[in-house]
């Protein structure tokens, strides 16, 4: 749950394993379930693609694992961005669409960023994670 | 016959990719199927033009839950200069150190300055069993846009389970 009391789902590789501590987290999360908008929207497909093309490849080694925040099986209500320093993080694609927050954190944990250049959900789960 | 010429499975390589992070071919795949391209570097002007051309075709890859890779002997930081400018959004693996180039048979001995890969394609199921391979040295060998979007078509269909209407 988000501090504005929204109910999201990250990718679930990413708080699966054991927690790294002392991480910074970018949160760009909807202020509300109203404002969500559908994960099939060219601009929330965009942000994917800059993720893939730019963003992963500018944080580098700090990157500790990126997820999408699912509303529901259709829309995108945010993203968070989890990385070993604070850097970069006025640069976040995904600040287009929803506003950032910088906030420690202790309970994500490291997942390989997506390969792309897929850019679609497994079976509605949140971008990038799921596999069939 | 080159080692390749012999393989059924493609070896499950352990490379950094673009940004230095280190993976697994079998990692990237992740269910999917792949098309795996070793490609001699970004100097050579035939590559520049092939990888042009899956930067088309990666369109078509994002919204087909289906992977694009290609490994050159180019160092990550090198790679990641190449793919920004191409605009590519799929993955490089790097094989600076040449460690898969005897293995599989795929050092090119015409370039005695670079020391690179011989351009070859194979595309993938995703548990790395070879579908079919390309001798890329000829430019004209390698796979067209089409015989790519060909294969992947056909290795889904094998291994999606809903491929056929009910």
């Amino acid at each position: 749950m988000l501090a504005t009391g929204l109910r999201v789902r990250p990718d679930p590789r990413c708080i699966r394993r054991q927690p790294v501590q002392g991480l910074w987290a970018h949160v760009c999360a909807a202020p509300t379930r109203d404002e969500a908008l559908p994960y099939d929207h060219p601009e929330v497909q965009q942000v994917r693609r800059d993720a893939l093309a730019w963003w992963i490849p500018l944080l580098g080694s700090s990157l500790v694992c990126l997820t999408t925040l699912a509303l529901d099986a259709v829309n995108y209500a945010g993203a968070i961005t989890v990385t070993t320093e604070p850097a970069f993080f006025e640069d976040d694609p995904f600040a287009r669409l929803f506003p950032g927050a910088v906030v420690q954190t202790d309970v994500f944990c490291h997942v390989p960023p997506p390969a792309g250049p897929a850019i679609e959900r497994y079976a509605g789960v949140a971008w990038p994670g799921g596999m069939f | 016959m080159s080692a390749v010429a012999t393989l059924t499975s493609l070896p499950d390589l352990a490379l950094p990719d673009h940004t230095g992070r280190e993976r697994r071919l079998s990692e990237v795949a992740g269910g999917d199927p792949v098309a795996l391209f070793f490609s001699r570097g970004w100097w050579c002007p035939k590559e520049q033009r092939y990888l042009r051309g899956l930067v088309v075709i990666q369109e078509e890859f994002e919204v087909a839950y289906s992977k694009l890779v290609v490994v050159s002997v180019d160092p990550p930081e090198v790679q990641a200069a190449f793919r920004a400018g191409l605009g590519a959004r799929f993955l490089f693996l790097s094989d600076a150190n040449r460690q898969y180039l005897d293995e599989l048979g795929l050092r090119e001995h015409t370039d005695t300055v670079h020391d690179p890969y011989r351009p070859a394609a194979f595309t993938l199921y995703p548990d790395l069993a070879i579908h079919r391979v390309y001798n890329g040295y000829w430019f004209w060998g390698r796979p067209t846009l089409e015989e790519i979007r060909r294969d992947m078509r056909a290795i889904s269909a094998a291994v999606r389970t809903d491929w056929e209407l009910d």
